[in-house]
């Protein structure tokens, strides 16, 4: 079994350092990775991603990322990236790592991902600029997300995103923005590439547990979504 | 419905708070609900600390000055977790 923690929208700033670090402590007794799926700071600030990388230094296992809509709102996505690389965190977009766990491999790709909604109900790349930049943000994250995800050499492949790919961890949310909370692109992404589980954040009203149409398991880990600093999935290698 | 303090529509002053929620660097919430009732307005949702929390009344009592905040937003819990799910 290989142990896979992770946590969502953390939005950790100066006032709410320190908040996880007692639940962290116990880490490696949980977990053989930790997963942080976005919006890990309120403003996207170097300031913020510092705490963030104080907070998750040396938890006893390697620690992989990616940012948010959050992380991104300071215009300083280089900056932010640069810090919670200095606190130990692999920053992934459009990239994976294969880590060693247990005499087997896990490989685990990452982008932000977008929004646009879910099949039939959806955004096309028609019309004015400004909607064909909207879905063609998406669709070329999730050609990232697809090309990552199978270029890994892995036993074990994982997904990781912020916005979902599926709508089924999205109940709870309004329906009328669903189209700001994910898109199918992904989902076709992880569906296409023999993906194992695919875990993301950005839904803080949604619920935790969802299934991509092509029957991958889908995990919304937005801590206000899971209650606590992290949740486990033990995945059969 | 008009909001019978400033004769407008309670859908129009909840929007407003909301982005003013969303905008505010003090706040930057985007997931807070907001709704108008007559002279008083409910908060819910779920922050990453009491700090978090105390702003959004500060932010919604700035844009709306007239109506009374009733501010029930949680804590986000960060404990440890329970069992770990067995994906198979």
């Amino acid at each position: 079994m290989i142990r896979i923690a992770a946590v969502g929208d953390v939005h950790l700033g100066p006032e709410a350092q320190g908040r996880l670090r007692p639940a962290l402590e116990h880490l490696p007794e949980h977990a053989d990775v930790l997963l942080l799926a976005g919006d890990l700071t309120r403003h996207g600030t170097p300031e913020e991603a510092r705490v963030v990388a104080t907070e998750f230094r040396d938890v006893g296992v390697p620690v992989l990322a990616v940012l948010g809509n959050h992380d991104h709102h300071g215009d300083a996505v280089p900056e932010v990236t640069e810090a919670l690389s200095e606190g130990g965190i692999q920053v992934l977009e459009g990239d994976g790592v294969v880590l060693p766990v247990d005499g087997h491999r896990l490989g685990v790709a990452g982008v932000k991902g977008f929004g646009g909604g879910f099949e039939g109900r959806c955004a096309s790349a028609f019309g004015e600029p400004e909607m064909k930049a909207f879905v063609g943000h998406t669709i070329e994250i999730a050609g990232k997300l697809q090309s990552a995800l199978g270029s890994l050499s892995c036993d074990i492949r994982v997904a990781l995103m912020h916005y979902s790919p599926v709508p089924d961890t999205l109940h709870g949310e309004p329906l009328e923005i669903y189209p700001f909370l994910g898109a199918y692109q992904l989902g076709e992404a992880v569906d296409a590439t023999g993906t194992h589980l695919a875990v993301h954040g950005h839904a803080h009203a949604g619920c935790e547990r969802g299934v991509t149409p092509g029957g991958v398991r889908v995990r919304n880990v937005a801590q206000p979504v899971i209650r606590s600093a992290f949740t486990v999935y033990c995945v059969e290698a | 419905m008009l909001n019978p303090g400033s004769g407008e529509a309670p859908e129009y002053i909840a929007a407003r708070i909301r982005r003013a929620l969303a905008e505010d660097p003090r706040t930057a919430e985007l997931g807070i609900q907001v709704i108008v009732k007559g002279a008083h307005v409910y908060l819910c949702g779920t922050v990453s600390s009491q700090q978090c929390k105390e702003e959004l009344n500060r932010v919604a009592q700035e844009r709306e000055p007239t109506l009374t905040v009733h501010n029930d937003v949680d804590v986000v819990e960060a404990g440890e977790p329970g069992a770990p799910e067995v994906l198979r």
